[in-house]
């Protein structure tokens, strides 16, 4: 090769780099034209036509290469991009297979085939080709790829659930690297975990042990870690062992939670006696052992807390806990008076109040109020005294103390936090750094709660308002603090003001992989929320993490491999799986389909070309339903609500049944519509995928309502909030897209009566119903922010239903519109449509004019929904809002500012839902202007 | 493929500044070392794994701690499995975490601080001395001759925290923090017992450029 050619090659990849794929297409024909032969600038051509979007084409070329069978690297590692791009993994395993028989002996060749195979999760494959790597070449990592390989056989492959298959895979791995220890041959740390890890898996823990313990581990192990022992010690039952090791290290240090828990585990076993009874010495002797700990120095959480679990376990056994302990609530004060000024402390106390009776909690809550000893004539003279009054009363609530309050009481809870909160702040909040939590911030957080509660009793927005107003006014002084921002974002959410929302998401600067877990807290009610235009931006955010991180997820196994990492192969093979299957992805993409679709505003040629780009495929459901993934880090907002009020557990379990409901409603209706417009453009008459879409869309509903799902509660504020499955079982989309198809169906065929037609236009006359009754339910009501979240829901739904309604017109007047236009130019009728016309079928001009009909219906309701949402009535903020805070000593300035930015998001997203849900509606009139 | 290497060492060089400014970025937090301070870290100690990054938002919601692209954790995970611990609390929160590396040749081998966080709501509980000695405990099994780390020179509460945890200023190393103006940072460096004779912390008393630094 010259230096030219090699030059005019790096020409091409540059401009692949930089995108420059047109760039990249003329250089590589440039080549191609001097050497047509050449294989790696075709290779380069076909990654940059693929990268064009011209799929088919670059695979006619692609195959053209693989005839060729390539051996040289580059023209393999551009193959490797093209494969990877399109999807097609096995491609490349095909691929590096021939080029390996043409080699045989390459190294680098063979490694490339072992991580094609990779890609794949064929472990068979790798074990094959590891060997194969180790025989040419005998180092440890090529052995243990191929031990490794054997190993996920046994745990993961499709055999591993066969127990004789199992059973095989991991002795043989076993056996594989006994051999090397024998032969004194280990290298590497990961080398002897992963032994350890195949013993285990066969419960081989005594032999694990044995290594551990062993010369070549200690040489080559130095660093394992305590825990490895403590579960092999677990497993065995070695109680006494593993209870003396415990004691030595909760010596070294007392504060280890985990071998405190494994501490107490192990006397409970311990005292065991063969009949199932527990003797209590043993269980005194602990008490003492902890009691030892706690009085060998400065005191430290660790073993107070464990004497505190340990009265758990005891209650958990029927055991009598208080004879060796003590009285309960004793130890609990005792731990507040020494921790309480801890903020950790909440978490610790609340883990123990679950087991107790509602009077003891209501008298615990009394007395840790008591002991702070602070109240309106006793105020916090230090931080500490500040933290330990916040913990008493975050444990007080926890305790239930809220939950009997009666309205008035709670707004004096509100007034004595504010002022709490304002008094912490100005004697203890000076010279806070911006990225600082304000000390009396938590006082804040929890009148936000409070006031939740009384929305809730006295079904008014108001509290609500004067709890926003509030952390409006903490976060300008601790700009930083999240809590807040999470709280402020919930109410916003509540009240349906997404333009407060979204300033809160925007503030919390969520990115990467938070988009995934956190995404929840506002993604989901975008679409409720009417501004169909504005939550763009946020979906697209979250999609492009989602689709590079789809595009990354095999490199992080590969690299797994190439460090030698076995012991994270499982768990990233896993992380992988749960990335590609979340569930907040596949609801995110559906919803911007969706919203595609919606918005749909040209003619019907850039319309149609718009859809097409959208590339959905209404036959093929690519949803992995059963191993759709849960990533919500559910316990991101604090919460310090009554225990026994709330399930969290059952919350979760529940929402995301709720949610996974909503995606198969959605990706439904999403083909529905979709296969409806197909049909709209095919040529051919086959109805299949419509009919089988209807069908199942029949039945889903049927089954959902089978169901009979609940909504979660809404008692408390860090409650979710109710998930959108209700409104689609509320609103007629079931009736709307079930008359609508058969409708489309019966027109395919020819076989629409006028009562079709009436049909569905009472269908959108119902919807103009529902729509009128909403607004006037706004307009009639006092307090019409409380029911805006429920008012504005309904409306981005009915105009929802609308658009997607005008757009399968459109497309249905532009096929019957074309097809009479292109029978008329024809000459004489065909003798089929003659046929057509002696029985009852219609004609397609007849069809067309039924379809106009239809159209005219539309666009009369859309210019009376269009009419009506003008009549929509602002939410109403209370004007005395701006008094709210003049109990507090804030400035003026502040004061006006907080209620600026308020009452303004709120102004601002009437005047914008308004105007998007009017442009929306404009733009659907001109689809259906006929 | 045929490109330079050159484009790929840039890329590292500055990944490398990216993981250099985490660990500053954390280093800002207050940590208020008094010798009488009661620590209550009270914890459970376990390798940090990718389930974690779903739900370590209570800690990275912090406006000092940065949320990285996955790769950034990953690759931590890939290489130092061991040198990427979590704190968690009785209840199971995540009160922060700490990322490092083992590197160098010969009496350079050493183990770096990447990465060191504490959530907000569980500071000044001595966690971050807590996460610092599993490091150098790993260190030591590794048989590294010393711990060292790069801290913002203008951090005083942070050089200061670990000037008590044994860590000396080794040598400034100039225009380290990218930023208008750029900052200098501070290599700071603690000896492990291999270093018998304290080799590795006699300081250099010449600054040296960023653009010097010998990255490997």
């Amino acid at each position: 090769m010259d230096s030219n050619f090699e030059r005019r090659l790096r020409l091409i990849y540059d401009a692949l780099d930089s995108n420059s794929n047109k760039k990249a297409l003329s250089e590589a024909d440039k080549v191609l034209k001097k050497h047509p032969k050449f294989l790696a600038a075709k290779a380069l051509k076909a990654l940059a036509i693929l990268r064009l979007g011209r799929e088919e084409e670059s695979n006619v070329l692609l195959d053209a290469i693989m005839k060729e069978k390539p051996v040289d690297d580059g023209t393999l590692q551009v193959l490797t991009f093209c494969f990877k791009e399109m999807e097609q993994l096995n491609k490349i395993c095909e691929m590096y297979n021939y080029a390996a028989k043409q080699t045989p002996g390459n190294e680098e060749i063979l490694a490339h085939l072992f991580m094609a195979y990779v890609n794949i999760d064929d472990f068979k494959a790798q074990q094959t080709v590891a060997l194969q790597l180790y025989k040419l070449h005998p180092k440890n990592p090529y052995y243990f790829w191929a031990v490794v390989s054997v190993f996920l056989q046994g745990v993961k492959g499709s055999e591993s659930i066969v127990p004789e298959k199992r059973k095989l895979f991991l002795s043989l791995a076993e056996k594989m690297v006994h051999k090397i220890i024998t032969e004194n041959k280990i290298e590497a740390e990961q080398e002897a975990q992963l032994y350890i890890r195949i013993l285990s898996e066969q419960a081989k823990y005594r032999e694990a042990l044995e290594f551990l313990d062993s010369s070549i581990a200690l040489k080559h192990f130095p660093g394992a870690p305590t825990s490895i022992r403590i579960d092999l010690l677990r497993n065995l039952k070695e109680w006494k062992t593993l209870q003396e090791l415990l004691e030595k290290l909760l010596k070294e240090d007392r504060d280890r939670w985990d071998y405190y828990q494994e501490y107490l585990n192990c006397s409970i076993e311990l005292s065991k006696s063969s009949d199932n009874e527990y003797s209590s010495t043993i269980i005194e002797e602990t008490h003492k052992s902890l009691c030892e700990l706690i009085n060998s120095g400065k005191p430290v959480r660790g073993p107070y807390l464990a004497r505190l679990e340990l009265y758990r376990l005891m209650r958990e056994l029927k055991l009598d806990a208080n004879k060796i302990l003590g009285n309960c609530n004793k130890l609990l004060i005792e731990y507040f008076n020494l921790f309480g000024d801890k903020f950790c402390c909440t978490n610790d106390i609340s883990m123990y109040i679950d087991s107790m009776q509602q009077d003891e909690r209501s008298n615990l809550a009394n007395i840790l109020i008591k002991e702070s000893a602070i109240n309106s004539t006793n105020l916090p003279k230090t931080k500490e005294e500040m933290q330990k009054h916040i913990t008493a009363l975050q444990l007080a609530r926890i305790c239930g103390a809220h939950k009997l309050l009666e309205s008035d009481h709670l707004l004096a809870l509100f007034t004595t936090l504010k002022l709490h909160y304002e008094h912490g702040l100005s004697n203890f909040g000076k010279d806070l750094l911006a990225t600082d939590m304000g000390p009396s911030d938590l006082y804040a957080l929890l009148a936000a709660n409070v006031m939740y509660d009384l929305s809730i009793k006295e079904q008014q927005s108001k509290p609500l308002l004067e709890a926003l107003a509030l952390l409006s006014y903490v976060l300008k002084n601790s700009p930083s603090n999240f809590h807040v921002k999470l709280f402020a974002l919930k109410i916003y959410q509540l009240l349906g003001c997404l333009t407060g929302a979204q300033e809160m998401y925007d503030l919390l600067d969520i990115k990467n992989i938070q988009l995934d877990s956190m995404g929840y807290i506002h993604c989901n009610y975008l679409p409720l929320s009417g501004r169909f235009n504005f939550g763009k931006p946020t979906y697209e955010a979250a999609l492009k993490f989602f689709t590079n991180s789809y595009k990354d997820r095999l490199a992080y196994i590969t690299m797994s491999y190439r460090f030698g990492t076995f012991s994270k192969l499982l768990e990233f093979m896993d992380f992988r799986d749960k990335l590609t299957n979340s569930i907040h992805y596949s609801i995110l993409s559906a919803e911007s389909l969706i919203l595609e679709i919606v918005g749909l505003n040209g003619t019907i040629n850039q319309n149609l070309n718009s859809f097409k780009l959208l590339g959905i495929n209404p036959q093929e459901d690519r949803t992995a339903w059963n191993e759709l993934s849960d990533n919500r880090d559910l316990s991101l907002l604090v919460r310090w609500d009554p225990i026994k009020e709330y399930d969290a557990k059952s919350d979760e379990k529940e929402s995301l049944s709720h949610e996974i409901e909503v995606l198969q409603i959605r990706l439904n209706l999403l083909r529905l519509v979709a296969s409806i417009v197909d049909l709209m453009n095919s040529s051919t008459s086959d109805t299949e995928t419509l009919d089988m879409l209807l069908e199942s869309f029949i039945g889903l509903y049927q089954r959902i309502k089978l169901m009979n799902y609940k909504p979660i509660s809404n008692k408390f504020l860090v409650n979710l909030l109710p998930s959108r499955l209700f409104l689609l079982l509320d609103l007629p989309y079931e009736q709307f897209f079930t008359d609508l198809s058969n409708f489309i169906l019966k027109l395919w065929n020819g076989l629409v009566s006028q009562e079709d037609k009436d049909n569905i236009n009472k269908n959108v006359d119902n919807c103009v119903n529902v729509l009128n009754s909403v607004i006037d339910e706004n307009n009639s009501k006092q307090d019409n922010m409380w029911c805006r979240k429920f008012v504005q829901e309904r409306i981005s739904a009915i105009v929802e239903i609308m658009s997607l309604y005008a757009f399968v017109l459109q497309v249905s007047h532009e096929r019957y519109l074309v097809i009479s236009q292109l029978n008329t130019s024809k000459k004489g009728k065909r003798k089929d449509q003659l046929e057509n016309e002696k029985s009852n079928v219609l004609n397609d001009r007849e069809r067309l004019a039924i379809v106009i009909d239809l159209m005219r219906h539309l666009k009369n309701c859309l210019q009376i929904s269009f009419n009506n949402i003008g009549n929509l009535k602002a939410p109403f903020i209370p004007v005395d809002l701006s008094d709210l805070m003049n109990d507090l000593s804030i400035k003026s300035d502040i004061q006006s500012t907080v209620y600026g930015d308020i009452t303004g998001h709120f102004k601002e997203n009437h005047v914008q839902l308004v105007n998007e849900i009017r442009c929306l509606i404009k733009d659907k009139i001109k689809l259906v202007n006929k | 493929m045929f490109r330079g290497k050159k484009r790929n060492i840039q890329r590292i060089l500055l990944s490398i500044r990216c993981w250099c400014f985490v660990q500053a970025r954390f280093l800002e937090v207050k940590f208020p070392v008094k010798n009488k301070e009661i620590l209550q870290k009270m914890t459970t100690l376990r390798p940090f794994t990718c389930n974690d990054m779903f739900k370590f938002n209570n800690v990275n919601l912090d406006p000092l701690t940065e949320t990285y692209g996955l790769s950034f954790y990953m690759q931590y995970l890939a290489r130092w499995p061991e040198y990427f611990q979590v704190a968690e609390s009785p209840n199971g929160n995540i009160m922060g975490y700490i990322m490092g590396k083992a590197e160098g040749n010969g009496d350079n081998w050493h183990g770096h601080v990447t990465a060191l966080t504490v959530s907000p709501d569980y500071r000044r509980l001595g966690l971050a001395a807590l996460l610092m000695n599993f490091l150098e405990d790993v260190s030591e099994k590794k048989k590294a001759y010393f711990v060292d780390l790069f801290v913002r020179v203008s951090n005083k509460v942070a050089i200061n925290m670990y000037k008590n945890l044994g860590y000396i200023v080794y040598r400034t190393i100039l225009d380290y923090y990218f930023g208008d103006p750029d900052e200098d940072a501070y290599d700071m460096r603690k000896a492990c017992s291999r270093d018998v004779e304290k080799k590795s912390i006699i300081p250099y008393t010449q600054p040296v450029r960023s653009e010097d630094l010998e990255m490997f």
